[in-house]
């Protein structure tokens, strides 16, 4: 078993470019949706210790999907976490209904199926340029302050480690749209990344 | 940078207020339910402690104002323990604040517990090796055993539409806390678990109580 703490820099260098074209990809169908330019900003790795991870996000309230992603063996490569600042996911359900005032129902609902459109075109990337095998899971909805939601993610990682990875990215438009990206990979995508590397 | 914490009470009910260089930044009060002014806080709680701080110690009529030392916060997977400390575990979904109280030495203890059961290898973001050892910790500080009682909150179910069946741990990190204190007679003084909304989780020494703090708004004294 790999432990996170001690990956070097290949690794986490794969990961970036992994994070990199799966939120580019993410971003393009983004901005089919929204039909909108859509921009990304420059991504982030961190590692660190979980007990920290409070430190890592933002304190408010936001609408979020988390969704699991597994190899073709269902070995658990790791976790998506899409963060739409609730502003931001009022705006993104409107315009897509092209109507102001939604129902709660219809409006979790479009930001689940939102970040399921995402959380596929991020895989789809990952699995085109780098031959890395993703299955996203069905998209589960929370709407709440980031720790609090990613506290279950994390409980299934602590398991394993005491460190945590997070790779952050956010996309942004033009029209005050705001969503932010945080992949927390898991050993298995290690291994999988390692093996990658091996073939070089 | 010079921050406050006072706890101040009168008859009608309590409150914590944070204050940096008479600024007033955070504030936990029992009566924010029935507050018509909410966020701009300001009533006479707001105003005794403003004159303390101002005044540098003096109480005003007819609240008690006490000074907190500092604040603890207990990260992911961590315990802390203090005295006349505000103790802090904050952003808890699935995890659950735990707290441990001493009255008559004042010694207390907050432990931010991640996952159920025991841990092999001593790691303390497992329920019962976190209040194992925080209780250990305690009771080498000073701590007397049979006045140690506990307070605990957390376990909620944030995913509102769930598709994955390992996020609900929730319900068993809370069982895993109250099988603990059984098994080591901490009586249980009061929970708050389960539900489907964040917490922040605030101890006050001082009168013993708990705070929940909903991160969608509500706040009770438990």
């Amino acid at each position: 078993m790999i432990d996170v703490a001690n990956l070097g820099e290949m690794e986490l260098d794969v990961l970036k470019e992994l994070g990199n074209i799966g939120s580019g990809h993410a971003a393009t169908a983004l901005s089919k949706m929204i039909n909108k330019d859509v921009y990304i900003s420059v991504p982030e790795v961190k590692v660190g210790e979980i007990k920290n991870i409070f430190n890592e996000f933002i304190p408010d309230i936001v609408a979020g999907v988390i969704i699991a992603l597994q190899d073709l063996e269902e070995n658990r490569s790791g976790y998506l976490y899409i963060m739409f600042p609730e502003e931001s996911s009022r705006k993104i359900a409107s315009d897509l209904f092209g109507m102001e005032d939604l129902d709660e129902e219809m409006y979790e609902s479009t930001i689940m199926e939102v970040g399921n459109i995402l959380s596929s075109s991020f895989c789809d990337a990952s699995a085109d340029f780098m031959d890395i095998i993703l299955l996203p899971s069905p998209p589960s909805f929370a709407l709440d302050v980031p720790t609090a939601v990613v506290d279950s993610v994390v409980s299934q990682m602590a398991k394993n480690s005491n460190h945590i990875i997070l790779f952050e990215t956010a996309l942004s438009s033009a029209s005050d749209i705001e969503i932010y990206f945080a992949l927390l990979p898991e050993t298995g995508l290690f291994e999988e990344i390692m093996k990658m590397t091996e073939l070089l | 940078m010079s921050s406050n914490i006072l706890f101040t009470s009168n008859e009608r009910g309590k409150a914590i207020f944070l204050s940096e260089r008479d600024l007033l930044i955070k504030s936990y009060c029992s009566l924010s339910k029935t507050c018509s002014r909410r966020e701009a806080c300001h009533c006479d709680f707001t105003e005794a402690a403003k004159n303390y701080a101002i005044s540098n110690g003096s109480s005003s009529a007819g609240s008690v104002i006490i000074a907190l030392k500092g604040e603890l916060a207990a990260g992911i997977g961590e315990y802390k323990i203090g005295k006349n400390q505000l103790l802090k575990a904050m952003g808890l979904g699935s995890c659950v604040g735990v707290i441990l109280f001493d009255h008559s030495t004042g010694i207390c203890g907050i432990a931010h517990v991640l996952l159920p059961g025991i841990s092999a290898k001593g790691e303390t973001k497992y329920a019962e090796t976190a209040i194992e050892k925080m209780y250990e910790a305690m009771l080498k500080q000073g701590a007397r055993k049979r006045k140690i009682s506990a307070k605990f909150a957390g376990g909620a179910q944030v995913f509102k539409h769930m598709n994955l069946d390992i996020l609900k741990i929730g319900d068993r990190n809370a069982a895993s806390v109250e099988e603990t204190l059984t098994k080591w007679k901490i009586p249980i003084l009061a929970k708050d678990v389960g539900g489907d909304s964040g917490r922040n989780v605030i101890f006050n020494p001082v009168d013993g109580s708990m705070i929940v703090k909903y991160t969608k708004g509500e706040t009770l004294w438990l």
